[in-house]
């Protein structure tokens, strides 16, 4: 593959959205001999991820949009399209705003109160910048939509990588520093997931006192925000006074760059997607960043899903209606399921590499 | 020529009622213009398009905001259309220096905000107009783009129910209307009939203005307009606006400080001549004889207000001629058809 010089447009957040994964495409592309750049003034906050507005220098202008946000305001972003021509710019759509509208629960695609766009706005906005648009499910609705899962997994992110699940899971069973180890670490924004947050907890219940405190971290687990009292939106739901009955810390949104070592300050910590997300098979960069902690992932996902990223290991991770049963077998013989972390690492290694996804987006590049 | 207005869709303000007008007008001279969007009711007169790649040149209707599209709404107006067929028509005079006029009126905040206003304009378009016939950057292009439209008089008038109207948003107008017309009104209210002001904040700030830093441009005083009985009422959409300035025997046109400093039109300069009323303009009778001729001289409401008012009202007659003759000037030099050729022109130039 002849070096590819890859602008991506998306706006960078610390405690949100693709920073992770954009950043390990940056890491990624030196060690491939590539170069990767994010559209923008040179930052202080992410010094490891190179910033341009230098547009004419790179082979293709690659946009992740999250929100609407992502788009830059102008003149940045009449700069861009006047001077990356259409057929040099390609599109991720992470949350599958270029479909229909789709409603699962209280869950949304398109979300006008919020962000002021109708559907047909994305729609004709994702057209005009690109014919080629990606989604990260590996099922996209639209036929116009090209499966390309974007996010990926960095095995030297991973905290501790384990020579086998018996050193694993005696290091896992043991004090850590001699403190008390947490039970469960969530890291998430509170953004359509109280639904499952809760019944994760709920299920767990029964187990708290041998499983360890909780604690969550990111926006808005404190308190429901005024303006989401204001609109009517019920996706910021949240029971503080629940939580603090059964003991559960909430904090606020931890940096992009300190989610892992976040995540591995507990035995065990919960993958869930947004309704809409399991609805459309849509994965996020904590689909597979969960596994570099030093942690079980609790993969509360759907079946296919679990199965199809993850591989077939990964199916003794899956918890559902017996979380309770689940968690309490985990914690009484840990090493098949640190064995069936290890393995699952392996696949994501070999499937699911940042090394590979930059290999499969170059070859939608040149389709 | 295909024109694609690129525009804040408001029925009740802004230049809503001029992109109406050139819509009509460039379809009789075989022009087809647009606004950038989906069908909308309220809008009647107006013809939108999404397909933006199907017209030579977009023009972008900047009022008071900036950021009024995000840029999933500007991509696709931006892919299809070159910077080069792109042009800015700033109605507001935001593409200037920094004016501040009399601690009060102003069009940037702070120097940072006009940077940000030219560079998104400079990036945005290879042209820049506005509406005056002297615009203080070289690289502006004065182009009136408000015009009159004959077919737009209302005939039959409507009964007459107040003998002051004025139709018009309190937005910077406080100011002049408190220390001017107010004033005037105060001494001969008893001899006049009723009296309304028709548009929104007068009857006090919405609640952003404080946020925003624009308590002055919202600022009034209810009590003083209910102590001299000014109705107020909410604003009209543009297709009623001429019909309520009918319902007054006169009407009057105030105009923003800045705007008035900057020599630029609005809508309601000519928009106010289609009404059956008698226009008092609140500009200086020198700027109201260069647009209406020397029968505007005559109709600007500048000084002996009170006395003006009372004449108006007591020799209708021979203010209706004098309106007349600027019916004729209006519609001899600021038609839309002309104001059509010559925006054909300033994008071809």
């Amino acid at each position: 593959m002849s070096p590819r010089k890859l602008l991506f447009v998306a706006k960078m957040t610390r405690f949100a959205r693709a920073t992770f994964t954009i950043s390990r495409y940056a890491r990624a592309a030196q060690a491939l001999g590539h170069e990767v750049a994010v559209f923008g003034e040179e930052s202080s906050e992410f010094p490891s991820v190179p910033h341009s507005l230098d547009v004419k220098r790179f082979d293709f202008a690659v946009f992740v949009v999250c929100d609407a946000s992502d788009f830059p305001d102008l003149p940045y972003l009449a700069q861009l399209l006047d001077a990356a021509p259409k057929q040099r710019r390609i599109l991720i759509d992470c949350g599958g705003r270029y479909n229909d509208t789709v409603r699962i629960e209280h869950d949304f695609n398109h979300l006008e109160k919020i962000d002021g766009h109708q559907g047909w706005e994305w729609i004709e906005g994702f057209q005009a910048v690109s014919d080629k648009i990606l989604q990260p499910t590996l099922k996209p609705l639209r036929p116009d939509v090209r499966p390309f899962l974007f996010h990926g997994f960095d095995p030297a992110e991973v905290a501790r990588p384990y020579a086998s699940a018996a050193e694993a899971a005696q290091a896992w069973s043991s004090r850590n520093g001699g403190g008390e180890r947490l039970g469960v670490a969530y890291a998430g924004n509170n953004w359509q997931r109280w639904t499952q947050v809760r019944k994760f907890l709920e299920a767990s219940e029964p187990l708290r006192k041998d499983l360890g405190g909780v604690r969550i971290a990111g926006w808005d687990w404190d308190r429901r925000p005024e303006w989401a009292i204001q609109l009517g939106i019920q996706g910021v739901d949240v029971d503080p006074e629940w939580l603090g009955q059964i003991g559960v810390q909430t904090q606020t949104a931890v940096p992009f760059d300190e989610v892992t070592s976040f995540l591995g300050q507990a035995r065990f910590s919960p993958v869930l997607h947004r309704p809409l997300f399991n609805e459309l098979g849509l994965v996020t960069n904590r689909t597979f960043q969960t596994f570099c902690a030093d942690t079980i992932p609790l993969l509360a996902l759907p079946e296919d899903l679990v199965e199809a990223i993850y591989g077939p290991e990964a199916r003794l991770l899956r918890v559902g209606d017996d979380t309770a049963d689940r968690l309490r077998d985990m914690m009484r013989r840990p090493e098949p399921y640190w064995e069936a972390v290890l393995k699952t690492r392996q696949y994501l290694a070999q499937h699911h590499s940042f090394e590979r996804r930059f290999q499969e987006l170059s070859a939608i590049l040149e389709s | 020529m295909k024109v694609l207005f690129v525009m804040d869709r408001r029925n009740d303000a802004g230049s809503i009622q001029a992109v109406a007008n050139y819509i009509r007008a460039g379809e009789e001279l075989g022009h087809t213009l647009a606004v950038y969007g989906r069908e909308e009711a309220g809008f009647p007169g107006v013809r939108f398009s999404l397909e933006a790649g199907a017209f030579d040149y977009a023009v972008f209707v900047f009022e008071s905001k900036l950021r009024w599209m995000s840029g999933v709404q500007l991509a696709p107006v931006l892919s299809a259309i070159p910077r080069i067929r792109r042009a800015v028509l700033d109605a507001d005079g935001m593409y200037n220096q920094r004016i501040t006029l009399d601690d009060y009126d102003r069009n940037h905040a702070s120097e940072q905000d006009r940077r940000e206003w030219v560079a998104h304009c400079d990036r945005l378009a290879e042209r820049i107009l506005q509406p005056t016939l002297s615009p203080r950057e070289a690289r502006v292009r004065p182009l009136l783009f408000y015009g009159y439209d004959p077919d737009s008089r209302v005939r039959p008038a409507p009964e007459k129910q107040a003998d002051i109207v004025l139709v018009a948003h309190n937005w910077w107008r406080w100011r002049e209307l408190s220390e001017r017309l107010l004033p005037a009104i105060e001494g001969i209210r008893s001899r006049l009939d009723g009296i309304r002001f028709v548009g929104a904040w007068w009857d006090g700030a919405p609640p952003w203005a404080g946020y925003l830093g624009l308590e002055q441009a919202f600022s009034v005083d209810p009590e003083r307009l209910r102590r001299l009985r000014i109705h107020v009422a909410d604003p009209v959409p543009y297709t009623e606006v001429i019909q309520t300035m009918s319902q007054g025997r006169l009407n009057i046109m105030t105009q923003r400080p800045l705007l008035r400093a900057l020599g630029f039109v609005t809508s309601k300069y000519f928009e106010i001549f289609c009404a059956d009323t008698v226009p008092l303009v609140m500009i200086p009778p020198e700027q109201a004889e260069m647009v209406y001729g020397p029968a505007g001289r005559e109709l600007s409401l500048h000084e002996g207000m009170a006395e003006k008012l009372l004449d108006v009202l007591a020799r209708p007659a021979r203010y209706r001629e004098l309106v007349e003759q600027v019916r004729r000037r209006l519609a001899e030099r600021h038609s839309y058809r002309q104001r059509v050729i010559e925006l054909a022109a300033a994008l071809e130039a």
